[in-house]
Parts: structure tokens; C-alpha cells; sequence
């Protein structure tokens, strides 16, 4: 499943790119959105298994003791976990970014980071 | 004593956060909003304290404080584990918190929604006590962001233009940061298959023994976490955010920024190249570290703005300390470490008095100000001392660190070293010259007549740092003691390793 | 452990007694011949000129112009790449990052 990892990989570049060159601040906040996007899309294909099954027991299994082969075919679900915390940080990360984006702008009327300067050196 | 497991250290200041809007919105009912919430902050912040320190004797016997979630075993399970290094980090978290907590209970007295502020300090609090008691890497990764999104929020508080500029710049560097920090976990777990540290370091280095050249995805991780850290840690080129966040943050929390949270970034500096990497990167700390002494204190020389002059400082005493552990010999790794508890203890110091002058005449920069040294004698004789410490004056704690470290730059055979960290320690001392005269001394504006001492609630703190810098520069011994076995502990991976994962 | 060929209690003791001996000094000179400066001694110096009290403050840019004289290479480059634009410091993070990939390459392989 190489795809997943060069699209990853492409996402990481056009969000650093977005965050690099685009002279807009809600433009730089998306980048950073997207760069989170492609290290969860990293993140999952790493726990992908040809052919696996969800990792999820179902009940009866567990009293049949038949879990030995489960470990193998299922996909990893640390990745998963993993992802998921990762997501609500973004979320709020984002929020966070926007509401400061939006005090910007009342204090400065542009959201230009090169106008954005009113520290420096 | 009583066994007090020390994931209550975490849970303590975390429960407190949320329970403080409630108890703003019951006691609002009743008009003492403020002083509830104050004082239940320092409330907790006294009690976090108390926690860490009944830890110190069984850690400092050299025991490993292991305590697992849950209950299930590590490496399957996220565990808490405390050795020397990561005791030395919560005790300066704790102590210098509580003393700043009481500093911003006079410092917010103009300030609205109080309830909110304590509410960002005790989750920024339980953050750092998470970051430096974690034995796991991915719970690293979540405490290191409920701390920076706290010190986000806290950098904006006062909502004024300064502060939104400097708050949008520190979150978009500092989330870049988290976000490469994420990306190197993420190649580190693809490629070993485990997320807990003492796991982590056993099975690298046995990757390391076995296949020679090291794989190319170890190496991606390993730039990409040293990146990340380098990041949080402020050294040169990732220093920018620093200078704007702390001129811009009520200086209650430029103190916290510049104390406690720098702790944060040098323990995981400590860890780069012992455990979980063990890969010898000191070579490029070393150079990080020069580059940002230099740079920092050139850059400070110049500067206008008396918080914006001590965030510059921050920068070069911080690339003190990554030289220090870079220099890989006992000697730095002390050097480094004791840097670390004494440059914690003046730089909140020195932030504070630049806070009190703030509150006092609302201003802070040197052209506006001068000859405050008769209406704050107090403030101006801490000041002083701050001064003579950051500069490694003799007897003051400032020397018996950076002779250590001039000692172990001499060790290593790099005497180069040496030369430039005096040279840098001298240029420190021009600029405090400066900062001293330009504040306290000279002639006095006809506005800043009536100017009265800090109030009692700031002054505290600020004396109690005064005192504890007196004491391990009289002593230097107390500070060996806190240093030495974070050393041994830092140097000692495999003994981590078989108490994590080997013990019960 | 660290070599350290001084005490500090010893060392502190000593400056503070040298400082006590310059203090006892400085009052005995004082009782023998207290200074009695003149207004215009005690006045700043304006090279003739009416200075008012106000402007006697030392400019902060100006304070160490020496300093930013000898050292004007790095005052001519790197203080003003700090820009406070956004996006520069962002590249300089990206740079940063290559270099440190470049040596830790390096330094592994």
C-alpha cells in the first residue's frame, strides 16, 4: 500500500507549502490542517494489514478462546487510538488558531502576515 | 509517609481545572469570585508541591518510581515512571508554579474573568507534570499539547494587539513544532513497534547493534524529533516565536514561560541522547548550543524593551544548557542540569520584577523609565541580585553553575568552548549593566513620583527566589544534590530499562 | 566532585569583609572632609548647554554603540532578518530542519 504513504507524503508538502507561501492567515491555518491530515493518513496505513479484519472481538470469541489467530489477521489498532486522540487535538488547535486569527483582524484590519509586524527585531 | 502514587501529581492540578468555573460561577453568587479562585489555585499548586516532594527519598535512594495505568504492565500499558532526571524536573515545576501562582494573585488584579486565568494555569501545571513523569511517548505527545494550547491561550490573554500578534505567531510555530514532533513518533512506532520508552530504548539499541548503517527512517525520526524539540526549546533558528511571546504575555506568565515550561523542552533534550535514541548526537547540540548563546545575548545587547531584553537571555542561557548536555561528559551533563535549576529560579525572578515595575508604572521600556531605586528598594535590590546571577558573578548560584560548565568545556578538549561561554557570560553582564541603569538608576520622570513598592503578594515570591539563589550560591552543594542524581539517572538507560520493564 | 578549588562561604566572607573595609573607610574620609559640592558640580554636564533633568537619560539603542561598531557584521545581516514577518520564520524552521537532517545523516552513518 505504497499510495497511502506517497499521498501522505504530498499532503505534508502541500500543507508546508500552504504554510509557507500563502500570505493570508486563515490560508496558513488551513495548511496546518492539511499537514495534520497527511501524518493521521501516515499514521493509519502504518497499521494496515493485507487482507486483515477489523481489530474488533466480537463476543463470542473470547469465550471459545480462539483469539491466537486473531492477533495475526487482525490491523493494528494502536494507530487507530493513536489517530483519533490526534483529531480532537487538531480540533482544538484549529479553534484555537481561528478565534486568534479573528482578534487579529479586529486589532490589525488585515490578516496579511507581512503587514503583522508590529514586533520585531 | 503515606504511599501517595504519583499519578495524583497529575491528577491533581487537571481536576482542579475543571472544577474551577464551577466554583467561579458558585462563588460569584456570593461576590468573592476573586479571591476563591486565587486561593484554591495556590491551594492546589501547594499540594502538587507537597506530592512531588514526599517522592524525594525513595527516588533519590535510587529507585524508580514505577506506576502503571490501569494496572496493565508496560510495555502494553502506559506507565508513570520517576527516576532522578524527571524528579529534579517536577520539583522545579512545582516549586517555581506555586511561587508564581501567588505572584499572579496580585499581578491579575486588573484583569477580568480571573476564573479563567487560574483555569489555564492549573491545565498548563498538570501538562508539565504529565510531560516530565510520562514513560510513554504518545502520552508525551498528548500532555506536551494540553500544555502548549494552554500557553497559547495564556500568551493572548489580555487580548490587547501585542498580545494576538505574538499569540497567532507562537501557535502557528509551536503547533508546527507539535505536528513534527507527531510525524517522528509516528516513524518511530512504524519502525520498532513500540511507543513505551523503556521498550523503545532496549529495542533501538538493539537495532543499532544489529544492522550498520542505521536505517534511513531512524534517521528521518531522529531529525524530526530533534527539530521538534528544538523548537520548543527555543534555540537558534527556531527561536522566533520566543522574543514576541514573552514581551507580549502578562508577565505572570512570561515568569512561567521562561521557567517551568523551558524545564520541559531541556529534559527532553537530556533524553535525546541517552534513552529512548541513545544515538550520539551531541556534536549538533554542541553547535545549537553556541549558536544560540551568541546569537541570544548579540541580540539582547540592543534591545529597547525590558521583557523583550530578558527573552533574549532566555535564548542564550538556555544554549548554555543544551551545550552543557551535548558535551556528553559527566561533567557537562551536571553543568547542564544544575544551569537548568538555577537559570529557572533567577530568570522567573528577573520576569517578576520586570512585572512588578509593569504593574506599578505601565511601562516597560528603558527610555521610559529610570531611577525607580528609591520608590522600590526591595524590587531594584532583586533585581540586582538577578543580575549578578545571570551573569556568573561569584557567590551567587549563576557561578557555581557556569563554572561547570567552563570546567567542562576544558574536559572535553574543547577549550574553544570555554572561551566563548565567558565571552558570552561577559557580554550578559554589559547588558544587565544596562538594564540595571537604565531601570533603577539615573533620573527619575516627574510622572513615576509617586510610585509605590510592589504589593506584598509579589514581593513574596520574588524573596523567596532572592533567598533560595543566595543559598545554593553560598552552597552549591544543596544544587550538586538535586543535579547529580538526575545524572546518574540521565547517563544510566539500561538501569531505567530493567526497572521499567523487569520490575513488578 | 567538580573540583572546585574555593569554598564559597570562605570566598563570600572575604568580599563582604573587603566591602566592610572600603565602607569604614569611605565614612572616616567623610568625617575628616565632608563633601560639599556646589549646584553646578552636581548638575549634568551638557557641553554648556541648559540640559533639563528629563533629558539626562542614556539612550538605550545608543548605550552600547561601541560594541554594535566592532561586531557590525552581525548587526548587519542578522538583526534585521528578524523580520517579525510570519513566513520568514516559518522558512527559517524548514531550513533549520534540512540542516539538522543533513547532520544528523551524517553524524549516523
Amino acid at each position: 500500500m505504497s499510495l497511502n504513504y506517497i499521498v501522505a507524503m504530498l499532503l505534508i508538502t502541500l500543507g508546508l507549502y500552504c504554510l509557507l507561501l500563502k500570505r493570508n492567515l486563515i490560508k496558513m491555518v488551513i495548511g496546518l490542517g492539511v499537514i495534520t491530515d497527511g501524518i493521521h493518513l501516515f499514521l493509519i496505513s502504518m497499521g494496515y494489514r493485507e487482507g486483515g479484519i477489523a481489530a474488533i472481538v466480537p463476543g463470542g470469541m473470547l469465550q471459545d478462546n480462539v483469539a491466537a489467530g486473531f492477533a495475526s489477521a487482525a490491523v493494528d489498532p494502536i494507530p487507530q487510538a493513536l489517530v483519533l486522540t490526534s483529531i480532537v487535538i487538531n480540533i482544538c488547535i484549529v479553534a484555537l488558531a481561528l478565534s486568534l486569527t479573528i482578534w487579529v483582524y479586529r486589532h490589525y484590519g488585515t490578516l496579511d502576515p507581512s503587514e503583522i509586524r508590529r514586533l520585531r527585531e | 509517609m503515606i504511599e501517595i502514587p504519583p499519578i495524583v501529581a497529575i491528577v491533581l492540578p487537571l481536576f482542579g481545572a475543571f472544577l474551577t468555573p464551577i466554583i467561579a460561577i458558585v462563588s460569584r453568587r456570593f461576590d468573592v469570585e476573586r479571591k476563591v479562585c486565587g486561593w484554591f489555585m495556590v491551594a492546589i499548586m501547594i499540594a502538587m508541591l507537597l506530592v512531588v516532594v514526599s517522592m524525594g527519598a525513595r527516588v533519590w535512594g535510587g529507585e524508580i518510581i514505577i506506576y502503571k495505568l490501569g494496572g496493565w504492565d508496560p510495555p502494553w500499558g502506559i506507565n508513570l515512571a520517576i527516576d532522578g532526571l524527571a524528579f529534579q524536573m517536577a520539583l522545579m515545576i512545582a516549586g517555581l508554579g506555586t511561587l508564581v501562582a501567588i505572584y499572579s494573585l496580585a499581578y491579575m488584579k486588573r484583569d477580568s474573568r480571573f476564573d479563567l486565568y487560574c483555569t489555564l494555569i492549573l491545565l498548563i501545571t498538570a501538562g508539565m507534570m504529565g510531560i516530565v513523569l510520562t514513560g510513554d511517548l504518545f502520552n508525551f505527545y498528548v500532555f506536551l499539547e494540553i500544555t502548549c494550547i494552554s500557553s497559547y491561550a495564556l500568551v493572548a490573554f489580555r487580548r490587547n494587539s501585542d498580545a494576538v500578534e505574538a499569540g497567532i505567531k507562537y501557535m502557528i510555530i509551536g503547533s508546527l513544532g507539535t505536528s513534527i514532533l507527531l510525524l517522528s513518533i509516528t516513524m518511530l512506532y512504524g519502525s520498532i513497534g513500540s511507543l513505551n520508552i523503556a521498550d523503545l530504548g532496549q529495542k533501538l539499541a538493539m537495532a543499532k547493534a544489529g544492522a550498520e548503517p542505521v536505517p534511513m527512517i531512524l534517521v528521518v525520526a531522529l531529525a524530526l524529533f530533534v527539530t521538534g524539540i528544538m523548537i520548543k526549546v527555543a534555540m537558534v533558528p527556531f527561536h522566533a516565536w520566543l522574543a514576541d511571546a514573552l514581551t507580549a504575555a502578562p508577565t505572570a506568565i512570561s515568569a512561567l514561560l521562561a521557567g517551568p515550561v523551558a524545564v520541559i523542552g531541556i529534559y527532553w533534550v537530556a533524553r535525546i541522547p541517552y534513552l529512548p535514541f541513545g544515538m550520539p548526537v551531541g556534536v549538533i547540540l554542541v553547535a545549537l548550543g553556541i549558536i544560540s548563546m551568541v546569537v541570544g545575548v548579540l541580540m539582547a545587547l540592543v534591545q529597547t524593551d525590558f521583557k523583550r531584553m530578558l527573552a533574549y537571555h532566555v535564548i542564550s542561557q538556555k544554549g548554555y544548557m543544551v551545550l552543557g548536555i551535548g558535551l556528553g561528559t559527566t561533567l557537562g551533563l551536571q553543568g547542564g542540569l544544575f544551569h537548568l535549576l538555577n537559570h529557572s529560579t533567577y530568570k522567573c525572578m528577573l520576569f517578576m520584577c520586570a512585572g512588578a515595575v509593569l504593574h506599578r508604572t505601565g511601562s516597560q521600556k528603558f527610555d521610559e523609565l529610570g531611577g525607580l531605586s528609591k520608590n522600590m528598594p526591595i524590587t531594584s535590590s532583586v533585581f540586582l541580585i538577578g543580575a549578578l546571577a545571570i551573569s556568573g558573578i561569584p557567590p551567587l548560584n549563576g557561578f557555581a553553575s557556569k563554572y561547570t560548565i567552563y570546567l567542562a568545556g576544558v574536559d572535553a578538549g574543547q577549550p574553544i568552548i570555554t572561551a566563548i561561554a565567558v565571552l558570552v557570560s561577559a557580554l550578559t553582564l554589559a547588558s544587565f549593566l544596562k538594564a540595571f541603569s537604565s531601570v533603577f538608576l539615573g533620573q527619575r520622570p516627574e510622572r513615576f513620583k509617586d510610585v509605590k513598592e510592589a504589593p506584598m503578594q509579589m514581593l513574596f515570591p520574588m524573596c523567596v527566589m532572592a533567598a533560595i539563589c543566595i543559598v545554593i550560591g553560598l552552597l552549591p552543594a544543596l544544587g550538586f544534590n538535586i543535579a547529580g542524581p538526575a545524572q546518574t539517572a540521565a547517563m544510566n538507560p539500561g538501569n531505567y530499562i530493567s526497572q521499567v520493564l523487569g520490575g513488578t | 566532585m567538580v573540583g572546585l578549588i574555593w569554598d564559597p562561604i570562605i570566598v563570600t566572607a572575604v568580599m563582604l569583609l573587603g566591602a566592610g573595609i572600603a565602607y569604614l573607610i569611605l565614612i572616616t574620609a567623610r568625617r575628616i572632609a565632608a563633601p560639599k559640592p556646589s549646584a553646578s558640580k552636581l548638575a549634568t554636564y551638557g557641553c554648556g548647554e541648559e540640559v533639563k533633568p528629563d533629558e539626562t537619560h542614556a539612550d538605550s539603542k545608543q548605550f552600547y554603540s561601541p560594541i554594535h561598531r566592532v561586531l557590525k557584521p552581525f548587526y548587519r545581516y542578522i538583526q534585521p532578518a528578524h523580520t517579525g514577518i510570519l513566513s520568514h520564520y516559518l522558512l527559517w524552521v524548514v531550513i533549520g530542519f534540512i540542516v539538522i537532517l543533513v547532520a544528523v545523516a551524517l553524524v549516523l552513518r
